[in-house]
């Protein structure tokens, strides 16, 4: 971190000719993930920032999927998502670059009758997937079953708060001759700290792939009804045809 | 799951469980330990809740203290809010007194009491008429503020931003003098280090940096900054530091 190019805001708007008004509400719609937002004192006062490359690709997806549509639409699209539990269809899945049958099965995550998955557990799967790199099998069990508990607990949106993430931790114990491995799954803010002993695997922020998850599938399928009319023109001539 | 829900009332002192209730009152002291999910919370008299708070109404005219998030549809502050948590509603009326150490995101803010906010405050629209403290950004796409007391925020971002000392519009004659003479003898004003929008008109605002396209600024203003794309007016009775065309 901080190694990153950065662009001012200013930078932003005038490159892709988007309004301030734009930017803020993409930004409440939670379109732009919070820690992009870089503030920093400058000579000419107090200026926002941006991880130049993830914003610039971002904007130009959020531009790119508006289409001829008005953007209170997508939003509406967007947030729906999350509001509605929406089912996701499947084959779909297939289209998106964090689908994984395999880890479909290995999860316990089941396509019901009607062939779709919730939300809540594309999340799910979007996070073992990035998990997978480096996981052993149990623990990404152990990260699902976590994950569960914890979103039938507190909600999709209140896990996904700025800056909370999935972390996978290592540690080996040994004494009298034998030793072993314990993984830890910690799900938590910004700052955690943690014995110098325990080696950190992997971190998941949970809100930047939730971000992901819904923009993905705001691309690829609507709610059923609204999502006919709203991204019924959508690149996609042959991405909607499953009803059941 | 499909039982009847309850309604429950407390007018003397009393706990309630946490759970799910059609109507949740209370009038003398209540307490309601664990999650509460309800059509409807009144709190006239001294109520807590100390688990997540998720209601469709939630009216507060006593004084209410929620230890974790909240969640509804309607909430509205006549009496002392506290919570400790985040607010997700979809409309807040803040007549009394609210602090929300967290963020408040909603679709429609009023504020003519006091309000307190930890976080950021998100809306599509804000208005305020009362006094405000928000220590990170306040945003929403209408930002409709009258100053009447001391407004504060970090920063101040959404498409329309408006302040002005007094509405002309909804008070007329009389009553506009009157809100006139009241507003000048409070002094209220805004506080910002950055306000940023496309359309922006300030009265009576102290900012550091003002960023946007079409940039009016109106009397008794004190702008360190500003810098437009668009077009920029300024007020004989305000002054600017620094100004750029960008």
């Amino acid at each position: 971190m901080g190694d990153e190019h950065l662009i001012s805001k200013k930078e932003v708007l005038e490159q892709m000719g988007i309004s301030y008004g734009q930017l803020y509400r993409w930004k409440r719609k939670g379109l732009i993930p919070e820690t992009w937002f870089i503030r920093r004192s400058t000579f000419t006062g107090q200026e926002t920032f941006f991880p130049k490359d993830k914003i610039v690709e971002r904007i130009g997806r959020i531009k790119d999927m508006k289409g001829e549509h008005a953007l209170d639409d997508l939003a509406e699209v967007i947030s729906e998502h999350v509001n509605a539990k929406l089912q996701i269809a499947f084959g779909k899945l297939k289209q998106v670059g964090w689908f994984d049958e395999e880890l479909i099965r290995f999860s316990g995550i089941s396509e019901n009758e009607r062939g779709t998955l919730s939300l809540r557990d594309a999340l799910r799967l979007a996070v073992l997937k990035k998990l997978r790199r480096s996981s052993r099998d149990e623990e990404i069990e152990l990260a699902s079953r976590t994950l569960d508990h914890v979103i039938a607990k507190t909600g999709m949106d209140l896990i996904a708060v700025e800056g909370k993430a999935l972390h996978l931790f290592r540690k080996q114990l040994s004494g009298g001759g034998i030793s072993a491995e314990i993984s830890v799954i910690v799900i938590a803010v910004d700052g955690l700290v943690v014995d110098p002993e325990m080696r950190r695997i992997e971190s998941v922020d949970l809100a930047a792939m939730l971000q992901q998850v819904k923009l993905d599938l705001a691309k690829l399928c609507g709610p059923e009804e609204a999502g006919a009319e709203l991204l019924g023109t959508e690149d996609k001539t042959n991405g909607r045809e499953e009803h059941e | 799951m499909s039982e009847e829900k309850k309604s429950v009332s407390v007018s003397g002192a009393g706990v309630i469980a946490g759970g799910s209730y059609s109507r949740v009152s209370i009038s003398g002291a209540g307490k309601i330990s664990g999650d509460l999910y309800a059509e409807e919370l009144r709190m006239s008299g001294a109520g807590r809740v100390n688990g997540h708070c998720e209601v469709v109404h939630l009216i507060v005219s006593g004084t209410g203290k929620f230890e974790k998030a909240v969640i509804a549809d309607e909430m509205k502050v006549s009496g002392v809010a506290k919570v400790e948590g985040p607010v997700k509603v979809k409309e807040l009326k803040c007549s009394g007194t609210f602090r929300a150490s967290e963020g408040i995101s909603s679709e429609y803010v009023k504020v003519s009491g006091q309000l307190h906010v930890g976080g950021d405050l998100e809306s599509e629209i804000f208005r305020a008429s009362g006094g405000f403290d928000v220590r990170g950004l306040l945003t929403a796409d209408r930002i409709e503020i009258h100053p009447g007391g001391r407004c504060r925020a970090r920063e101040i971002g959404g498409a329309k931003i408006d302040v002005r000392r007094y509405s002309s519009r909804e008070h007329a004659g009389l009553l506009n003098s009157l809100m006139r003479a009241l507003s000048s003898a409070w002094g209220g004003e805004v506080e910002a280090e950055l306000i940023e929008g496309d359309e922006i008109y300030l009265e009576n605002t102290k900012a550091d940096v003002v960023r946007g396209k079409q940039i009016h600024i109106g009397p008794n203003c004190e702008i360190g900054l500003i810098e437009y794309s668009e077009s920029l007016t300024v007020h004989d009775d305000s002054e600017v530091g620094k100004q750029s065309k960008i």
